[in-house]
């Protein structure tokens, strides 16, 4: 049977409706802050953009080609040790804010990738290959060395708790084993 | 990539919350207010670096600006690896959009682990470094 498409709507418009009222309010206070905000916001944006962009273009190719059998397959509950180095890869190389990602991973877990390893993905975010000569500069060869090992470490760890824990209600648990 | 674009569409008004939400936190917390909010004990400013960084936004960077410039002050590793490890992995600004996406059961329990881990390799840090020196 042919999954039924979840209907469209817009997610987050009661946060949105409160970070307006809050520039509102500040507005009011001091009317600086908040076109500071709106500036520093646009940057952010503009920024950030690229990487949605980006993030679109994979999810749209994800879900196009990836089958929910083959994401189960690598990131699933059978995905093994691949499955773990693929997300401490996939961490370490993300660009971005964490929120950028959020769409791309909602989309594989829907397919069947597995919380565990989307914890995994968001802790190893911090060590950021690209900024790597800027942390040694700034803090020397042996803290990021030994850093980067213990966030490595730290973020197998974590998505291990979470795989015991697990974070769906008992009986949802159940159906995604299944 | 019509249904992926649709998708992002819905989530506009959650991303533009956040976006929001950074840039009123931009302006409204300096990177010279949080280095004021270090005190120079090493339990308190373990904590304290790990709330600035959870309620800092921006940039890793900017982390590092401003971690460089906490170590010449003197402000104890603890506090800087804390402070680096919960500017990527906590974010008040982006809990409600992490709940609206993956629930709140899993939002809850993966802050909390972050914030013990967080804690955790900015002292075993210090101390293994502590110790090859």
């Amino acid at each position: 049977m042919k999954k039924q498409d979840k209907p469209f709507r817009f997610r987050g418009n009661y946060f949105f409706l409160f970070v307006l009222i809050s520039y509102g309010l500040i507005f009011f206070i001091n009317y600086h802050i908040p076109l500071l905000a709106l500036e520093k916001a646009f940057l952010v944006l503009i920024k950030i953009l690229p990487i949605l962009i980006i993030v679109i273009f994979f999810t749209a190719l994800l879900t196009y080609f990836l089958q929910p059998a083959k994401v189960i397959n690598h990131l699933g509950k059978k995905s093994g040790i691949k499955g773990w180095l693929w997300v401490l890869a996939a961490g370490m190389l993300s660009h971005g804010p964490m929120y950028a990602w959020y769409p791309l991973l909602e989309s594989l877990r829907s397919h069947g990738m597995r919380d565990s390893l989307i914890v995994v993905f968001f802790a190893s975010r911090v060590i950021k290959i690209p900024l790597l000569p800027m942390m040694i500069d700034y803090f020397g060869w042996a803290f990021t060395l030994i850093l980067s090992f213990y966030i490595l470490v730290g973020a197998l760890v974590q998505g291990w708790i979470i795989e015991l824990i697990g974070t769906q209600p008992s009986s949802l648990q159940k159906n995604r084993n299944k | 990539m019509k249904k992926t674009s649709l998708s992002f569409w819905g989530m506009t008004p959650m991303l533009l919350g956040v976006i929001g939400l950074v840039g009123l936190l931009q302006a409204l917390v300096t990177p010279d207010m949080l280095a004021t909010l270090f005190q120079g004990n090493l339990l308190a400013d373990t904590m304290i670096g790990t709330l600035a960084g959870s309620l800092a936004v921006g940039n890793p960077v900017v982390s590092y600006l401003i971690g460089g410039e906490l170590v010449e002050k003197g402000t104890s590793l603890y506090a800087v690896s804390a402070f680096l490890l919960s500017w990527v992995t906590l974010g008040f600004v982006q809990l409600p959009a992490e709940v609206e996406v993956f629930g709140g059961r899993f939002t809850l329990y993966r802050n909390i682990l972050a914030f013990i881990f967080t804690l955790m390799i900015a002292v075993i840090t210090t101390l293994s470094l502590g110790m090859l020196s």
